[in-house]
């Protein structure tokens, strides 16, 4: 029930899109004989929160260069806003941008607060929404303290906090709780649905497919640079078929049966035997379909 | 192209907050200074290394200094940040130049007076410091952008200390002419050439060639900067 209302709130969010905010055409980077990305195309609609999903190396962070004017591509089109990325270093783009890379740096002698004081006046946006974004990174009891005492995942928080602060209309995040606990990163996904609610489309990249699950509408699957997979987390799953359910039995036994004839017999004799604890349905995670699709793990 | 004063403003005031807790600059800063008092003990006034302490200011606090913060921004990824946010190239270079040349300009007062040098012509003597301070932040920004850490600008930037800082000094023990034509062209040696004509009674006319070929270094440190700094915004 849960999901299904879910994907109508997404249903809904899809419908209110109006025009892409990124549009990718024929890309290609290759760094001296090694190719990063190939041929890759996607589109992303304003409102969305799209997904790139792949190991190290597949072309993720690359992907996310490009499309933030940080690295050139070798071959084809990257768009946003409808302007090439060569342009967005015109101030008025790159206020509506906000991006949080695996190496965004922070001042080290510098406070939370000066760090992003530093970045509220770059950004034209008034020192009173410094807390706000502490409170929704979690961070407002800490914000005297210099970043040089703070631990990783407390940094990676303050980044976040920097990448939001200007309430940006696209959202680059790379990895952007690869170093939380699940306390923060819960704290964090709830800030990240809040903003996307608030009309923030979001461009992310994750090893973590629990994460990939909650926060996105759709998702690539990123393998060697190609993309072999885009869509939506349920048409994704959808692509390999559920074939089990899992019977945990009294005696803390447990017993998986194949959904066809023979295993509703058996589900109906456990049944009758007044033997079943709990009944599940093997669902395939992202990581399972991506494993399948590409014979490597995440 | 907009300039934005504010976009400036936040990444002086920023340096600033941050050169309060930084040692290594603190400390830097301090060297022209202490050889400014030793000259000064020694009574050297307007003698043969009395510009010195003003040409070892504009090279330790001008270009040094500005290498460590640039160099230092890089290392730290912060660089980065600046250059994915609204503010434009002018805007970085004025705001990260902006506390180093004030710095230097407060050590070569400062060394002026415990140095006990006479200031000649006080208006053109001016222009030609700020000049040399446009130059040797120019200088620091390239060796900042050039290095990849904090320690390695005092590697990099070591030639450029014996060169622009000392290569007067050096004069008295060469003998190859080439060499010696070369020296004479050195932006050192060109405010030297200024503070000995102005301490000389020279006008403008007297020290206008020194003027004219400080201000082509000027130019070319300034554009080779840009090019720099722009081939550095993207990987």
């Amino acid at each position: 029930m849960h999901l299904n209302l879910n994907q109508e709130v997404r249903k809904g969010k899809r419908s209110k899109c109006n025009g892409n905010v990124i549009e990718v055409k024929e890309l290609a980077k290759l760094f001296g004989n090694k190719t990063a990305l190939k041929n890759v195309n996607f589109e992303v609609q304003k409102g969305e929160t799209i997904g790139f999903l792949g190991p190290s190396g597949s072309g993720k962070t690359t992907t996310i260069k490009i499309l933030t004017a940080q690295l050139q591509a070798t071959a084809g089109e990257a768009k946003v806003f409808g302007q090439p990325v060569q342009k967005l270093k015109d101030p008025s783009y790159m206020k509506r941008i906000g991006i949080l890379t695996d190496n965004s740096g922070l001042y080290e002698r510098l406070s939370i607060y000066d760090n992003l004081a530093l970045y509220c006046d770059l950004y034209g946006v008034e020192k009173e929404r410094i807390d706000e974004v502490l409170e929704s990174v979690n961070l407002i009891r800490d914000k005297k303290k210099a970043v040089q005492k703070l631990s990783k995942g407390m940094k990676q928080r303050v980044t976040l906090g920097r990448a939001i602060l200007h309430k940006p209309d696209l959202l680059f995040l790379d990895e952007p709780t690869s170093a939380l606990d699940p306390v923060n990163m819960k704290h964090i996904h709830a800030g990240l649905k809040q903003l996307n609610t608030q009309g923030t489309t979001i461009f992310l990249t994750t090893h973590d497919m629990q994460e990939a699950e909650d926060l996105c509408d759709r998702v690539a699957f990123l393998n060697n640079g190609e993309i072999v997979m885009f869509d939506t987390p349920q048409n994704v799953r959808a692509q390999q078929e559920n074939t089990s359910i899992s019977l945990l039995l009294k005696g803390n036994r447990t017993v998986t049966v194949d959904k066809d004839e023979d295993g509703a017999k058996e589900i109906y004799q456990h049944m009758k035997d007044g033997q079943i604890l709990t009944i599940h349905s093997n669902e395939p995670t992202l990581g399972d379909v991506f494993v399948e699709l590409t014979g490597r793990n995440l | 192209m907009q300039f934005s004063l504010k976009r400036v403003n936040a990444i002086f005031i920023k340096d600033w907050k941050d050169l309060q807790r930084n040692s290594y600059v603190i400390f830097t800063l301090a060297i022209p200074l202490l050889f400014a008092a030793l000259l000064g003990r020694m009574g050297e006034g307007n003698g043969v290394f009395s510009t010195l302490p003003i040409n070892l200011s504009l090279v330790i606090a001008g270009a040094f200094i500005q290498a460590a913060m640039v160099a230092e921004e890089k290392e730290k990824n912060t660089l980065r940040g600046l250059l994915l946010s609204p503010a434009n190239t002018v805007e970085i270079f004025v705001g990260k130049s902006a506390l180093s040349a004030i710095m230097t300009v407060l050590v070569i007062i400062e060394s002026i007076f415990l140095s006990e040098f006479k200031v000649p012509s006080p208006l053109l003597f001016i222009i030609s410091v700020l000049l040399g301070l446009v130059f040797y932040i120019a200088v620091g920004t390239i060796l900042g952008l050039l290095s990849r850490t904090v320690m390695e600008t005092s590697i990099i930037g070591m030639p450029v200390l014996v060169v622009f800082g000392m290569g007067s000094m050096f004069k008295t023990m060469l003998e190859n002419e080439f060499l010696l034509k070369v020296i004479t062209y050195l932006p050192n040696e060109q405010l030297d050439m200024i503070w000995a004509g102005l301490a000389n009674g020279e006008n403008l006319s007297g020290i206008f060639e020194n003027i004219l070929i400080l201000l082509v270094w000027v130019v070319l440190s300034v554009i080779a900067t840009i090019i720099i700094y722009k081939r550095r915004r993207i990987d």
